[in-house]
């Protein structure tokens, strides 16, 4: 066996692991799946490069990295970007079922149709043909054991862990990540408390969107921006976020690690073409034998 | 002198309140509650209390009425405007966050109070309730029932209310235990906030409490002086529906 797959598998884990961070915020206080979040992958994705692609400078390659620093500025658009678009996407769609009082199946529901229209205006707007942030050629270091990762790779790992101690302090640490997690637990009693739920509902989206923005933006670095980019990343996103406990943040990004390992150990044992039902096994497994997950509380 | 000390605490006037629309559970109550008191509200189960102090609370659609605290119409105001608004609400069951440590329920409710008061408020809680602060960074689902309610009690206190109403904080406690929270709230009443506490302990409640209404089918009964009420033998008949019997003595 090739302990490559380590890499592979971080890598795949870490946009995994971010978009899941937004599936289990939007569950613990919305209480429904949000089949739309692979969308704001794919929207991040190409928001970033509608910046890029405008604006006809700063794409030249900085130091050993592939890409020029109009990137970073353009990841960052794309994630305030793809934090509005979700917050229009609750006020369009998700509030007014919230005031109806609507059951859960319908917001669910509601979020697959979400999810074709967001992904069919992509397709209508870019084509379905994919695109690339740079064609620069990158070469991947050895970085001893026999593991080799290309600059753009290793970067994009450390801002991964960045973004996620940055989440996670300011869930456990701040005013804000305080009253997140007082109306994940108990909304009623948190507008008593003089908590503005809808501001945090606000939030929780924002900070979803902006997260599956830098998954997208990675994903488009690394691989290729497709319209069904974050569509195909639906089942692990779930599947990670159900593993790592529905609410936990350092829970979502530890299960992204682990399907991300997961899918790479299975390409590389039995084909390429399993990638696909590694999530959906993992997600099987999880529900059958610990469905509160590996940091998540059980049910009481 | 100010609006605010002529006018009572809180006043409610031909409140209609439920969860649905057409289905009224508080059936129009008048009440007003001056400055400084402490009224129990009693009745028989399903008589509509906590409908009725959840209604003032803005967690129960208002159909009908008004509701003013310390001469400020605050009919319909969201709940957690409502508390900003000087009236804190104690509710039945579920009144601390669970999975917040001690520090972080007080933190979260501090929230609402101007950022250089927060600690010192805070500060107050933990003199006033020295059992939660020998413990700040225990998570509250970790508490006994008597701790809870301590806390669910400073989480009100905290934010300088004008009127705090608790829905039965005795539920689930040891009589002692009673005793204890119920002699909180006369040290809290002694401060001069007005007190509205709903309770099923009617002993208890009355020996603490000096006001009296007692509720039955989301109508008010009787209201009177606490004092004597619990030796009166129309009280039973009030708990068994005979309400025509009750005269309103206030
Ligand atoms: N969430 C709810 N939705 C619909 N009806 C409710 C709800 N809660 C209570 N009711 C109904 O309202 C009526 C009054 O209930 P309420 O809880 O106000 O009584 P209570 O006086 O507080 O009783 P208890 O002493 O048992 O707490 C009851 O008939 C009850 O069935
Ligand atoms: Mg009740």
């Amino acid at each position: 066996m090739n302990a490559q797959f380590i890499v592979d598998g971080l890598i795949a884990g870490s946009m995994i692991g971010l978009g899941a961070i937004g599936v289990t915020l939007t569950y613990a206080i919305l209480r429904f799946a949000n089949f739309a979040h692979g969308e704001f992958i794919a929207w991040g994705a190409y928001l970033a490069l509608a910046v890029v692609a405008a604006v006809p400078f700063g794409m030249v390659p900085i130091g050993p990295f592939s890409f020029g620093w109009m990137l970073p500025i353009a990841a960052i658009a794309a994630a305030l970007l793809t934090g509005g678009l979700a917050i229009l996407i609750d006020w369009l769609l998700f509030a007014s079922f919230r005031r109806r009082g609507s059951a859960t199946i319908i917001m669910v529901i509601a979020s697959f149709g979400a999810s074709l229209a967001l992904r069919s205006l992509l397709e209508f707007v870019f084509t379905s043909k994919p695109v690339y942030f740079t064609r620069e050629l990158q070469i991947a270091m050895p970085l001893g054991g026999g593991l080799r990762a290309t600059p753009d790779q290793l970067l994009m790992l450390g801002v991964t862990a960045i973004l996620v101690i940055a989440v996670h302090l300011l869930l456990t640490r701040t005013a804000i990540g305080r009253q997140m997690r007082a109306v994940s637990e108990n909304p009623v009693l948190a507008r008593l408390a003089g908590v503005d739920v809808r501001r945090v509902i606000r939030t929780v989206w924002c900070l979803g969107g902006a997260l599956a923005a830098g998954a997208g933006v990675m994903a488009g670095l690394l691989v290729q921006i497709r319209p069904y980019m974050g569509f195909d990343l639906l089942l692990p996103l779930f599947a990670a976020a159900i593993l790592g406990g529905i609410g936990s943040v350092p829970g979502a990004i530890l299960g992204g690690l682990l399907v991300g390992l997961c899918e790479a150990l299975a390409v590389q044992t039995v084909g390429a073409e399993w990638r696909a039902a590694v999530g959906f096994v993992i997600l099987t497994l999880v529900l059958l034998l610990r469905p509160q997950g590996i940091l998540g509380k059980a049910a009481t | 002198m100010s609006v605010a000390e002529a006018s009572p605490a809180l006043a409610v006037e031909a409140l209609v309140a439920g969860y649905e629309p057409d289905l009224p559970i508080v059936k129009g109550i008048d009440a007003s509650i001056g400055q400084g008191d402490f009224v129990a509200i009693l009745g028989p189960n399903g008589a509509g209390k906590s409908t009725f102090v959840k209604a003032i609370a803005g967690l129960v659609p208002i159909h009908a009425g008004a509701v003013t605290l310390a001469g400020r119409p605050i009919t319909g105001l969201a709940a957690h405007l409502l508390v900003r608004a000087g009236l804190a609400f104690v509710p039945q069951t579920e009144n601390i966050f669970a999975s917040l440590t001690i520090d972080e329920n007080l933190k979260l409710c501090a929230g609402v109070m101007p950022a250089g008061k927060r600690s010192e408020r805070i500060a107050a809680m933990y003199d006033l309730f020295p059992d939660l602060a020998a413990r700040p960074t225990t998570p509250a689902g970790a508490l006994s029932g008597g701790q809870r309610q301590m806390l669910a009690t400073a989480r009100a206190l905290l934010v300088e209310p004008t009127v705090i109403i608790l829905d039965e904080p005795s539920a689930g406690l040891s009589p002692k235990l009673v005793g204890e929270v119920f002699e909180t709230l006369a040290r809290v009443n002694a401060l001069g906030v007005t007190i509205v506490l709903v309770e099923q302990n009617v002993r208890a409640a009355l020996g603490v409490a000096r006001t009296a209404m007692v509720l039955a089918d989301g109508r008010i009964v009787h209201r009177g002086p606490a004092k004597g009420l619990a030796e009166d033998p129309r009280l039973g008949e009030m708990f068994l529906g005979h309400h025509a019997a009750a005269g309103e003595t206030a």
